[in-house]
């Protein structure tokens, strides 16, 4: 059985100063989704497997699920609300959105990549999407949206 | 009509991926209504076992916890499309490690989730039957009343021992398929609640409302208009959110306690309890005669279905219909077993039965040619049907047959007709090349079974249209396809298209959004609705303003007469105001088939085709293989937007992929080892090579502006074609999915 006693966290969830008050067990993943219903960050796995949960912390993609509240206590938050709009419109004109609940991971995961290699390779694109699950496209699409979101294509 | 289609055949970005991208789309395990319930399952923890006592009087002393429910709390506790034996939650015995067995609803998830925990559940452990061929046999432990053959049927035509007679090569051969498991990346998932009409409101991930609405009310003894159910955006489906998942519970929870509930499985639960792809068996004896004809086809099909039977009288119906592929064959033979035991409930995936037996035929077909000295794709082509003909169960083909077109373009891909430049390319020498082909069919709609859809139309008063229909999104795009379709009948702008969907309180019946069938049964209706539409607006036009109007046509937004023209919001505010329906439906009706003896839905009328070919090399030192590149050819029809249609097959294809070399599930005497995605791996983008998609139209004069089903063909002949690369490659023949380093390893290590 999980600790049980609430306790507050404070943290900055995409630009806005947020306080929540939940158990200390529970994970990021459940406090966006379950406390504040901000569900754009999907849940695919809670166990880090699949990606869908990805949000950034301080900038850099973290699995929601596998973070604790805790740990998040005082840090920056950016979910996929909170990217910009080019990245999930180059997924859309794309054709890389099917069912769509991985995406917002990718999303994610695609923003903070783009950010660190502007121009990146085919290779490099699949490496750093190589720890988001996708069930529905065969990522086809997926290459070609975030080369688009980099300006390669389009 | 106009003549040019401004709409069908255009890539148009779909209307919900910008929504679903920025994460704005509310999915089913998405929502929270106000002073919801949580439910949580506690399930079997044996394969198989009488239950002798369940005690829930601590998991309702636990705090928080407002219900437990129990299968005294159902009034009609089976149920079952084909056969009623599945129980809602488990009463006397239970049949497989995930078997529900009651449900908590509780004030939160963890007062739920450690009230499961307090169940007490007396069991008397049976014994566990994993094996299908120790599940046939009469000594075997009853899983059911009846024993453990849950169907069994034989289909003859022709005379076999006359057709080896007439054979040159014969090959024999015993193949053997994997479970396979859905992982959509939504598990299966619901709300329930009381709607403003007072009636219990189930919203839960799944492909048809009617069937669901009719689970509920037929399990908890309701009147059905006092239950709706809605599927939204779903998350992934596959055929594996076909069946009843958490629906029934839900309905329960919201119908016993008044209040909203909220029912979302975790992966494990999903990976346990969610339906699968059945694991088979199949035996094939197969002769061509010398000059390179299939003469004789002797077939033993044995499905597992695992604890209930789902769907799988209709799926061992495909496998009895595919298992001679696309070819002419005048002699053959199939007995086909459908056998319970205590694995996990196989039912309906992509391709319903067709990929496994495809997976030995098209193996089968690719010895015979090689025996005979042929081409393996000019072998494929003269025995390939072709439209008029006689098919194995004595039905002529009078719709379109696109598997020779398919197979010409095989022949025509540089993979095929420069596959000694790929062979030849050099990376280490341990690493050998190889290509591969198979080739593939499909029915689609619900073949000799009764299958009809309605669509309605309603005119809005802003000059759009809203199409209504019960077929689900499931990630597939079938709502961007009716869209486009119904844009290019009314002659209106896409954007002045609304969709409503799955939703039995607003939509009519389309029935289920399975086997292929909803692009060409809702665009059918479409048709017919647009055809009642041009006579209702014709009628109120004349009775209106008293002018006799014919050859009434949609125009840009406009309707339009010999001496006149009326916008559609023009049109629709005068029909508000007159107080006439704007609404009008239009029904499709597939036309009727007799199935042939000993089938329930053999054969069907309308078949799609498909032919993948494989580039894959082989590591000799690990066994590893990988697939550089796949191409994929479909016979589609028509296109009616190619970015969903080269979506679909390249989806299709790395499902493909997955099932034939990694989707690895660890069963072990009936308990699933693999339960997340860390130990049960599908492909990552590190796995998924260049998939090429080439779309085939053979018309098909039926389907909406010649259109066929799409969904399924892409995924049926990836693992054959990969096992016929592997065996050009290094000279063994893997005749299990899935081909994993091991597997590959031994084979070759006992080669030489
Ligand atoms: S939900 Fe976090 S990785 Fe899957
Ligand atoms: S679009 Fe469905 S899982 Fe990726």
């Amino acid at each position: 059985m999980r600790l049980r006693l609430s306790k507050q966290f404070s943290f900055v969830l995409n630009g806005e100063a947020v306080t929540v008050t939940c158990p200390p067990a529970y994970t990021l993943l459940e406090v966006l989704r379950h406390v504040l219903h901000l569900t754009g960050t999907k849940d695919g796995c809670s166990s880090g497997d699949c990606g869908a949960c990805t949000v950034l912390l301080d900038g850099r993609p973290v699995h929601s699920c596998l973070t604790l509240i805790s740990q998040v206590e005082g840090r920056n938050v950016v979910t996929v609300e909170g990217i910009g709009e080019n990245v999930p419109k180059c997924y859309a004109e794309e054709g890389a959105v099917q069912c769509g609940y991985c995406i917002p991971g990718f999303v994610v995961t695609t923003a903070a990549f783009l950010e660190e290699n502007p121009s990146p390779t085919e290779d490099e694109i699949r490496d750093a999407l190589r720890g988001n699950l996708c069930r529905c496209t065969g990522y086809v699409k997926i290459v070609n949206a975030v080369k688009k979101a980099a300006g390669g294509i389009g | 009509m106009t003549a040019a289609a401004r709409w069908v055949g255009k890539e148009v970005v779909r209307k919900d991926a910008y929504e679903k991208a920025r994460g704005l789309t509310k999915y089913a395990s998405d929502m929270f209504p106000e002073n919801l319930l949580w439910v949580a399952t506690h399930r079997s923890k044996y394969p198989h076992a009488r239950i002798k006592r369940i005690d829930v009087s601590k998991a309702l002393k636990m705090p928080g916890v407002v219900a437990v429910f129990t299968h005294r709390d159902v009034p009609n506790n089976r149920y079952g499309v084909f056969v009623k034996d599945r129980p809602v939650l488990c009463d006397d015995r239970v049949r497989y490690i995930g078997d529900p067995i009651a449900l908590v609803a509780a004030e939160t998830k963890e007062d739920a989730e450690s009230a499961v925990e307090e169940i007490e559940v007396d069991y008397e452990p049976l014994p566990v039957v994993t094996d299908p061929i120790e599940a046939m046999k009469d000594s075997s432990y009853p899983i059911h009343d009846g024993g453990n053959v849950s169907r069994r049927t034989r289909i003859t035509f022709g005379d076999v021992s006359k057709g080896f007679s007439q054979s040159k090569a014969v090959v024999e051969n015993e193949y053997r398929t994997s479970t396979q498991i859905h992982a959509f990346l939504e598990t299966e998932a619901g709300i329930s609640y009381i709607d403003e009409k007072g009636r219990i409101t189930v919203v839960a991930g799944g492909q048809s409302p009617y069937r669901d609405q009719h689970e509920i009310v037929s399990t908890l003894n309701l009147p059905p208009e006092k239950v709706r159910v809605i599927i939204p955006q779903v998350g992934g489906a596959f055929g594996g959110k076909d069946d009843i998942s958490v629906q029934i519970h839900l309905a329960l929870v919201t119908w016993k306690t008044g209040r909203p509930a909220r029912l979302v499985w975790d992966r494990e639960e999903s990976f346990l309890s969610g339906t699968k792809r059945h694991p088979s068996i199949v035996k094939m004896k197969t002769g061509a005669s010398a000059d390179g004809r299939l003469m004789a086809n002797d077939v033993e099909i044995i499905y597992d279905t695992g604890a209930y039977v789902a769907l799988g009288h209709a799926v061992l119906d495909v496998a009895i219909e595919n298992c001679n592929g696309p070819y002419k064959i005048p002699n053959i033979d199939i007995k086909a077993w459908l056998v319970y035991t205590n694995n996990m409930v196989a039912s309906a995936f992509r391709g319903f039965g067709a990929p496994q037996v495809i997976f030995a035929m098209e193996q089968q077909v690719d010895q015979l040619a090689k025996e005979l000295g042929m081409d393996p794709v000019e072998f494929r082509l003269l025995n390939a049907l072709r439209r008029g003909d006689v098919m194995v169960f004595g039905n002529r083909l009078e719709t379109s047959v696109g598997i020779a077109k398919c197979l010409e373009a095989a022949k025509n891909t540089p993979l095929w007709s420069r596959q000694a430049d790929f062979k030849a390319v050099k990376t280490y020498p341990w690493i050998k090349r190889g290509v591969g082909v198979a080739a593939a069919v499909k029915g689609y709609t619900i073949g000799a079974l009764p299958d009809r859809g309605t669509i309605s139309v309603e005119l809005l008063l802003d000059g759009g249209i809203a199409v209504k229909g019960s077929f689900t999104e499931i990630g597939q795009g079938v709502v961007q396809s009716v869209s486009q379709i119904a844009a290019e009948l009314f002659s209106v702008d896409i954007d002045k298209v609304e969709i409503v969907f799955a939703d039995t309180d607003k939509t009519p019946d389309t029935s289920v959004t399975s086997a292929s069938r909803q692009l060409f049964l809702a665009g059918n209706a479409l048709k017919e609705a647009a055809k009642n539409m041009i006579k209702h607006v014709a009628q109120f036009i004349e009775k209106t303003y008293n002018i006799k109007v014919d050859n009434l046509r949609f125009e840009n937004g406009y309707v339009v007469g010999r001496d006149f023209k009326i916008s559609f919001s023009e049109l629709a505010n005068a029909m508000a105001r007159s107080g006439v329906e704007r609404e009008v439906s239009g029904t499709y009706e597939v036309p009727r088939v007799q199935p042939i003896p000993g089938s329930l839905e053999i054969p069907h009328l309308f078949y799609m085709f498909g032919v993948s070919l494989a580039l894959v090399e082989v590591n000799t030192l690990t066994g590893a293989v990988s697939v550089p590149k796949l191409v994929s050819i479909a016979d589609v029809g028509k296109v009616i937007n190619p970015q969903t249609l080269t979506g679909q097959l390249e989806g299709a294809a790395a499902q493909g992929i997955g099932y034939a070399l990694l989707e690895d599930p660890k069963i072990e005497n009936g308990i699933l080892k693999t339960t997340n995605l860390s130990t049960y791996l599908i492909p990552s983008i590190k796995d998924i090579p260049e998939i090429e998609v080439i779309p085939v139209e053979d018309a098909e004069e039926s389907g909406p502006f010649g259109a066929k089903g799409i969904g399924e063909i892409g995924i049926i002949s990836v693992a054959p074609a990969i096992a016929n690369a592997i065996y050009d490659a290094v000279g063994v023949r893997p005749k299990s999915t899935p081909m994993t380093p091991e597997k590959i390893y031994w084979l070759l290590k006992n080669k030489c």
